[in-house]
């Protein structure tokens, strides 16, 4: 009998090419795009999985707050360690310093390569369940030992044997391979750790973390746990919530709460308004998530209307087949398998489309998604996802079908009824609102990205790139360098900075001035920068002056930015002198020479934040910003640049960004959001166009009796197209009418997160109604002026 | 087909006091007005009647297709009146078979696939299928035919297909709704005999025509005129 079933529906499949192309296409389509963001949504919830006790693992947290504002971040102070492995040791196994990921300098005898890694505590190997390759799991008790990734060890070693030999950190010091670990796989934090060398070498080197091992104000590091067999991560947490505020008097005003993050949290929902999570990239998940599902329920309406609208041709299949003795149940059983067999086509061909998309959708996601081909998991995921798509596409058909009556269908007089059509008018206004409402959705992304891309930066961005100088070589170089840049003809102007130009690394408070209101607690951006710093980036100086090498007294000088400016309340800042708070007479007082632009360093979406740009007197840089000569091409001037750098720095691999492409990777999230929703949107439409086209298709060929009598009575081919493109006209706008308050509500809601963001204008919903509708126009006119075009005598004959 | 000589009677079915209507703008439209019809096994009944006079929809009730507001309807001595859905689906699955003016073969199914149909329905085993359907293709001579689309036949040759699908379940009871309407006349008569020969072998044949002609074969006519016998 199932037998049979297929026959016939294999049958029907071939007979009618154009419908099977539509609806097995049309559905294929879609599953690949449910596919695809499945695998995307089960790669972003399943990050962190490397862990083996990813459930126990967390980061501590601070909030503080600053004038009634709350900041929360994972950056905490030094005297903390010992407070909770003193007094809250019960509740942890293992407690974790940490740096920051920075990148060093590794070198090994002439092979120098620059890698990302971390200072931590011995105890890293096992709170990562790092897979040792060669040497020792415990490697990092000696202070001068190094632990290194597979890659690394690969790229610095080739052949050798790593372990026991001698690699020089950042041309400073010498450290002993102890072991080799295989790399963290791409879908994990710490991913990019290369090297790991211990805590205590981190602290030992730098005087001021030794000068911070007491300081409770500075938070600069980082913490991790793991919790202890029985602890509970919410009970901890609280646990632990006011050690800092209970252990230190003078930081308790900004009421310093610390709290853990767990690791599955890291990723997905690492946002803080006021002190309170707020999510993160989880919402994204979900709304890729529910896109997929909208995408795939728009191709599920395309079969079930292009099915009933063929009800008429079955119509009498499912009469013969009752009269014979047939019972509703069978045949509802055989739609059922019907469209089974159109879904399982469908699923193959999705297969194949996911295949040959996936590289292209890893390089847009920037994920490294394969294809789950030994996962039996993934398998019994899609049967089910088969047999409920072949459910949810084929059930109202097959009850639709199966209930005809056959007598009424077997004399011949059958005809669906006025209210046949109506559920298939329902199902094209959901398809059509779907659409209008992700083409609203993805016209404000783009728009938003484009504002907040078009927003002044304040400084001229294009040809200027910065050189890291992460090493103890470019020391007392400066000057030197910059005169070889600028004789070289390839550079124009040459700064040094403590940050780079596209972000703040420091943060400062503790400062006094003339006018600063009681109680006031402030915070700035902290760069330090040579003098040239501001003329090198072409940032305007509005207000004072900017420094000048010729006066020694300079070296005391800061410039702020017109923020800090409103911020600090100043009515004349030029001259205002700056002291530190604490140490009033220990450190020399600073004064502001001038006022600068406000320059975009963060978000592109915040304000910008008050800043102050202090002259560099320690020789605390971070970065070489080069303005690269205008006069001649880029690659010319690297080339210039590179042979430069190269003579001065033979053991140093030649390293520097384009300071344009650092900051457009500040869209990077949002652009890729953009794309992606792009992309979806554009096959919603495409799917909900094939649906349209196979329906009007059908609705001509009902219609061609009726279409042959209008022409012999006088209709116009235009009369025609118009009788068959106003119905569905109709139902467009409809779904305009119940799409654009969807949209304007759930975008409306997405811009509020950006403080500078665009205004939502009327034309935006009007575009996508004008797109919507000649779309569909397009789409309907293709079959009515086919109907209206054909001959009415070879209608009516028919009959 | 083998039926006792001795011609014995046996009852096939009765209609008392059948009443069909449908309510249009208030008022009963009466479809079927009090009919009463036995049928013995064996009979061959024509029924005739100007159009709209209610013939297909008599043949549908004794057919079991259509359903009937009053009156009470035996076949087999079962009360089909009181009978649930899947009930009567069985019955006349087991016991009749229709043939129809326009055929209503699936044209997605050969010839063979056709027949095989109602064997399928009737969850006959797959060898005994295979057989019946042998034997019927060679009895209605069809066998070059078997693997033919119904749009690769002529008319005559589609109603003999037709007829063979309603035989194959071995039915005590034809119902034949104007078989030979769109046929030729030479088709027709071809036919007709060979339903004059089915109701020699011991089915009994209850069919609807216009022809005077066609009726002339059976044993008995009814006459129908707005719903009722006359």
């Amino acid at each position: 009998m199932f037998k049979n079933y297929l026959k016939i529906a294999w049958r029907n499949l071939r007979k009618n090419k154009g419908y099977s192309i539509i609806n097995i296409g049309g559905l294929a389509l879609g599953m690949a795009v449910a596919l695809i963001i499945g695998f995307w949504m089960y790669d972003e919830l399943t990050r962190d999985s490397y862990f083996k006790n990813k459930d126990k693992i967390a980061q501590v947290y601070q909030s503080q707050a600053f004038n009634g504002r709350i900041d929360t971040g994972p950056a905490i102070p030094l005297p903390l360690e010992p407070a909770l492995r003193d007094g809250y040791a019960d509740n942890f196994k293992h407690i974790m310093m940490a740096s920051w990921t920075q990148d060093s300098y590794i070198k090994y005898k002439e092979n120098s390569i620059s890698r990302p890694g971390n200072y931590m505590q011995p105890v890293a190997p096992e709170l990562l369940n790092l897979e040792i390759l060669k040497g020792e799991k415990d490697g990092l008790r000696e202070i001068n030992s190094i632990m290194i990734s597979k890659s690394t060890a690969d790229a610095l070693f080739g052949k050798e044997d790593p372990i026991g030999k001698i690699l020089k950190i950042s041309n400073q010091y010498d450290l002993n391979v102890t072991a080799v670990y295989q790399d963290i796989p791409f879908n994990n934090t710490f991913n990019s750790t290369d090297y790991i060398i211990p805590w205590d070498n981190y602290v030992a080197n730098r005087e001021w973390i030794k000068n911070s091992l007491d300081h409770w104000d500075n938070n600069s590091f980082q913490m991790f746990v793991q919790l202890a067999e029985n602890a509970d991560m919410e009970s901890v947490s609280e646990t632990i919530r006011n050690v800092k505020k209970d252990l230190n008097e003078d930081t308790a005003e900004f009421n310093p709460q610390l709290f853990l993050l767990p690791m599955e949290d890291w990723y997905l929902r690492n946002n803080f308004e006021d002190g309170k999570q707020v999510g993160g990239r989880i919402k994204y998940v979900w709304l890729f998530g529910i896109i997929g599902a909208f995408v795939l329920l728009l191709a599920c309406i395309n079969f079930m209307n292009l099915s009933t609208a063929r009800s008429e041709k079955r119509a009498k299949e499912v009469g013969v087949r009752k009269s014979i003795g047939s019972q509703k149940g069978q045949l509802i059983y055989q739609f059922l398998s019907e469209s089974f067999l159109v879904v399982l086509f469908a699923f193959v061909v999705a297969i194949a489309i996911v295949l040959l998309s996936l590289d292209g959708f890893n390089e847009l996601a920037s994920k490294e998604i394969t294809f789950p081909w030994g996962i039996g998991m993934f398998w019994l995921i899609s049967v089910g996802f088969i047999i409920f798509t072949a459910l949810l596409a084929g059930s109202y058909p097959a009850l639709y079908l199966s209930s005809f009556k056959p007598v009424d269908v077997l004399k011949g007089t059958f005809k669906t009824g006025k209210y046949a059509s109506l559920p298939r008018k329902i199902l094209v206004v959901i398809q059509f609102t779907v659409s209008v409402a992700f083409i609203i959705g993805t016209v404000i992304v783009m728009q938003q990205i484009n504002y907040a891309k078009n927003r002044p930066i304040g400084y001229d961005r294009n040809g200027l790139i910065q050189i890291p100088t992460w090493s103890a070589d470019f020391q007392g170089k400066t000057d030197i360098m910059r005169e070889q840049f600028i004789k070289s003809g390839a550079v124009t102007a040459m700064a040094t900075s403590s940050s780079p130009t596209t972000r703040v690394w420091s943060n400062r408070s503790g400062f006094t001035w003339e006018g600063k209101p009681d109680g006031f607690q402030e915070d700035f951006a902290w760069t330090e920068v040579s003098p040239e710093y501001a003329s090198t980036l072409n940032l305007k100086v509005v207000q004072g002056r900017d420094f000048s090498r010729d006066m020694a007294s300079d070296s005391l000088g800061i410039l702020i930015n017109r923020t800090a400016v409103k911020y600090m309340g100043l009515e004349n800042p030029v001259g205002t002198v700056i002291r530190d708070s604490d140490k009033e007479n220990l450190t020399p007082s600073m004064k502001i020479l001038g006022v600068v632009e406000d320059i975009i360093s963060q978000s592109p979406y915040e304000p910008v934040k008050q800043a102050w740009y202090v002259y560099d007197r320690n020789n605390n840089f971070s970065y070489y910003n080069l303005r690269l000569n205008p006069g001649q091409s880029a690659k010319q001037n690297l080339a210039i640049v590179e042979r430069v750098f190269k003579e001065n720095f033979p053991a140093i691999p030649f390293e520097y960004d384009f300071v344009d492409d650092e900051y457009a990777a500040k869209f990077a999230a949002e652009q890729r959001i953009g794309t992606l929703s792009g992309i979806f949107t554009a096959l919603a439409i495409l799917i909900s166009c094939l649906g349209l086209f196979g329906l009007t298709s059908f609705v001509a060929e009902q219609r061609t009796k009726e279409i042959g009598v209008r022409k012999v009575l006088g209709a116009t081919i235009f009369n025609v197209w118009n009788m068959l493109s106003k119905d569905f006209l109709k139902l467009i706008t409809i779904s305009c009418f119940i799409a654009i308050p969807i949209a304007y509500y759930v975008m409306n809601g997405w811009l509020q997160e950006y403080p500078y963001r665009v205004i939502l204008k009327w034309w935006i919903f009007a575009l996508a109604v004008f797109g919507a509708m000649g779309v569909t126009v397009l789409t309907v006119s293709f079959q009515a002026i086919k109907a209206a075009k054909a001959n009415p005598v070879k209608s009516l004959r028919t009959e | 087909m083998h039926y006792e000589t001795n011609k014995k009677i046996h009852m096939l079915l009765q209609l008392n006091n059948i009443f069909k209507w449908v309510q249009s703008g208030g008022q009963r439209v009466f479809l079927l007005k009090d009919i009463n019809l036995s049928v013995e096994e064996g009979e061959f009944i024509s029924i005739m009647g100007p159009s709209g006079s209610g013939k297909s929809t008599l043949l549908n009730v004794i057919g079991m297709l259509d359903g009937f507001n009053e009156g009470e309807y035996n076949f087999m001595d079962e009360p089909v009146h009181t009978l649930k859905e899947k009930h009567r689906a069985n019955l006349y699955k087991q016991y009749i078979g229709f043939v129809f003016q326009a055929y209503h073969l699936i044209d997605e199914l050969t010839v063979k696939e056709n027949l095989e149909m109602p064997l399928l329905y009737n969850k006959t085993s797959s060898s005994e299928r295979k057989a019946l359907v042998a034997d019927s293709l060679d009895r209605f001579n069809i066998v070059g035919k078997k693997d033919l689309f119904p749009s690769q036949l002529s008319g005559g040759q589609q109603q003999l297909v037709g007829i063979a699908r309603a035989l194959i379940t071995s039915p005590k009871l034809i119902l034949a709704d104007e078989p030979t309407g769109n046929l030729n006349s030479k088709q027709g008569e071809e036919i007709m005999e060979l339903f004059k020969q089915l109701n020699n072998d011991g089915v009994t044949i209850i069919q609807v025509t216009h022809s005077e002609k066609n009726a002339a074969y059976g044993s008995r006519i009814i006459n129908l005129l707005d719903g009722r016998r006359i």
